[in-house]
């Protein structure tokens, strides 16, 4: 039996290992956002301290606040997913629904758009945006975002469509009612979940999108992950501040995170090819 | 299709020379061409369209900072790169960042996948935390880990070498040891993912397999190697390919710890071709150096699918 529980012991110990090794990172960023920058330099790393939440104050209320870059990432995600979910729902719709020629095609289209690197598209896309004067806006980036949001969109969604019967919109069909007005009055209903899980991923991906940012962006158009380097320079880097910065950069993501957390494998493996099946 | 109802489809197949199923048929074609239409010039646009406009761009030399040395040159891109000694570390760098942060994620996540299978309380721990890494930006996860992570002395991973009797380590400094840094954050990051998805695969076999095992007598490896590993063998390659299509391009991580370096220690080629563009504005030979990352990646992932193949 002791052989029993040391192993049990052992497997526990491991767990922990790995659920600090994950969590911990993440958890010493909210701790030093609530030091001082003395507290965060000490050594021993001091993990019993008075909090303060003068670090937050001074990001986002002091100067150089980082409220517009929060603006800026919320309004590039949000205009990403308006625009994502326009498109992809129709087009996943028809994917997952009616028959026309080409239909392979357009699947076989749709993940082999993904395997372009992303500094591939950026390189012509910046020569494009300079010539018409879109760099440093925000119809720029949220157009290049499309790149990446359309496919995991409509892949997503595809999957969504898939699951829902057939009947309703057959009947609803045959009473008479046009295409447009069954797609939109009874099938889209039916997807709510599904639209939301997708509305939800999209805009994660745009929140932490960087290497598009990061050419594109300027003076007017900085997302908080731009921004985030103002916090470190050669001279000094403003320890507690940057911490804050960072919370406040995971904050929206982790929330959504956790609430999505069910749908999340879903979200992580779709437009995977599907491995074949048990043999 | 498993509906009692007759689908306009089914009128169509069914009876292909009456006009009725043909129009119908034909309806369907331009609705479902009509929905499909805004996604897939948007596709174009902003896929399809920078595509050819980056091999145009790879047959002219292109300096935003020397704009009188611009003009066509054909190939003359590509022989510079072939001849050129940063490409080809940048691409051994790409292939072993790659190589083993790909290993390192499907070993570790499928080791905790079968250890939380196990667990008769805690696996909710496991669920909610792992979700915690794989949604943060990865520009922000690389700044945590250079600062408070890894920064000499009061940085956790430096405090813990410190106190392990390896003294302190100038991590991100030492091109070595900065490799092994941008890995392992890169590992930090993806583990998880791997874990989910293994976790979410294990979850979905048969049970009753793993009885007339036990009823057999086989060992915990025997059941591991002869049922659990062939099972879950679409699901690994599955991880694999995914993740290695994402460690070729990665990029902010890397960007934000330790920039390429030191020196191009951790330039991984992806990097190189965002340097050469945009750091040394040499337009056209980034694009070719990004026109080589997507001739590599299409190698790579074909290699892939041929031992998906394989059995």
């Amino acid at each position: 039996m002791t052989a029993k529980r040391l192993r049990a012991i052992a497997l526990l110990a491991i767990s922990i290992v790995f659920l600090l090794a994950w969590a911990f990172p993440i958890i010493w960023s909210v701790l030093n956002s609530l030091k001082t920058d003395s507290d965060v330099l000490a050594y021993p790393p001091k993990l019993v301290f008075s909090p303060t939440l003068e670090a937050y104050r001074d990001v986002l209320f002091g100067s150089g606040s980082i409220l517009p870059n929060l603006l800026s990432s919320a309004i590039i995600s949000v205009g990403t997913t308006i625009v994502t979910m326009l498109m992809a729902v129709p087009a996943a719709y028809a994917l997952a629904r009616l028959r026309f020629h080409g239909k392979k095609f357009a699947g076989f289209y749709l993940l082999a758009t993904q395997m372009l690197p992303p500094v591939g598209i950026i390189i012509p896309y910046f020569l494009v945006l300079r010539n018409i004067g879109w760099i440093d806006t925000y119809q720029g980036i949220i157009l290049i975002y499309l790149s990446f949001s359309l496919p995991f969109a409509i892949w997503l969604l595809v999957s969504y469509f898939e699951d829902i019967p057939f009947e309703m919109e057959e009947a609803a069909y045959l009473d008479g009612a046009s295409r447009l007005k069954t797609l939109w009055r009874i099938i889209i209903p039916q997807v709510r979940g599904g639209i939301a899980v997708t509305v939800v991923f999209v805009f994660l991906n745009a929140w932490n999108e960087f290497l598009f940012a990061v050419v594109l962006s300027g003076n007017t158009v900085r997302p908080v992950t731009v921004a985030m380097f103002n916090f470190v320079s050669v001279e000094q880097t403003l320890w507690a501040k940057l911490a804050a910065v960072s919370v406040l950069a995971m904050l929206p993501v982790v929330v959504l995170g956790v609430v999505a957390q069910k749908h999340i494998v879903k979200g992580l493996t779709v437009g995977a090819v599907k491995g074949g099946g048990r043999r | 299709m498993t509906t009692s109802a007759v689908t306009s489809a089914d009128i169509a197949r069914e009876t292909p020379r009456s006009d009725f199923g043909r129009i119908l048929a034909q309806r369907e074609r331009r609705f479902a061409a009509a929905l499909l239409a805004p996604a897939f010039l948007a596709l174009l646009a902003t896929t399809t369209f920078p595509l050819l406009f980056l091999v145009y761009t790879s047959a002219f030399r292109m300096d935003l900072a020397m704009p009188f040395t611009n003009g066509f040159v054909g190939f003359e891109n590509y022989q510079v790169l072939l001849s050129d000694e940063r490409f080809w570390t940048s691409l051994l760098v790409s292939l072993v960042y790659t190589g083993s942060t790909v290993a390192l994620q499907v070993i570790i996540g499928l080791a905790l996948a079968l250890l939380v299978m196990d667990m008769k309380r805690g696996q909710g721990w496991f669920r909610v935390i792992a979700i915690l890494p794989v949604v943060l930006s990865p520009a922000v996860v690389g700044m945590i880990w250079r600062t408070f992570m890894l920064a000499p002395e009061f940085g956790i991973v430096d405090f813990l070498a410190i106190n392990a009797g390896l003294g302190s380590k100038n991590w991100l400094g030492d091109p070595t040891l900065a490799m092994v840094s941008v890995i392992a954050i890169h590992t930090w990051q993806w583990t998880p993912f791997a874990f989910m998805v293994l976790l979410a695969s294990l979850a979905s076999l048969p049970e009753d397999i793993y009885e007339a095992a036990r009823l057999d007598r086989a060992s915990a490896w025997q059941r591991f190697r002869r049922i659990t590993l062939p099972l879950l063998r679409p699901a690994i390659v599955m991880v694999i390919i995914m993740r290695t299509m994402v460690a070729l391009t990665a990029f902010a991580a890397i960007f934000t710890v330790t920039g390429g370096g030191p020196g191009t220690a951790t330039e991984i080629l992806n990097l190189y071709a965002y340097r050469k563009s945009f750091t040394e504005l040499s337009i056209g030979y980034g694009a070719a150096l990004a026109v080589a990352l997507l001739i590599v990646t299409i190698i790579i992932s074909g290699i892939l699918f041929a031992l998906r193949r394989a059995k």
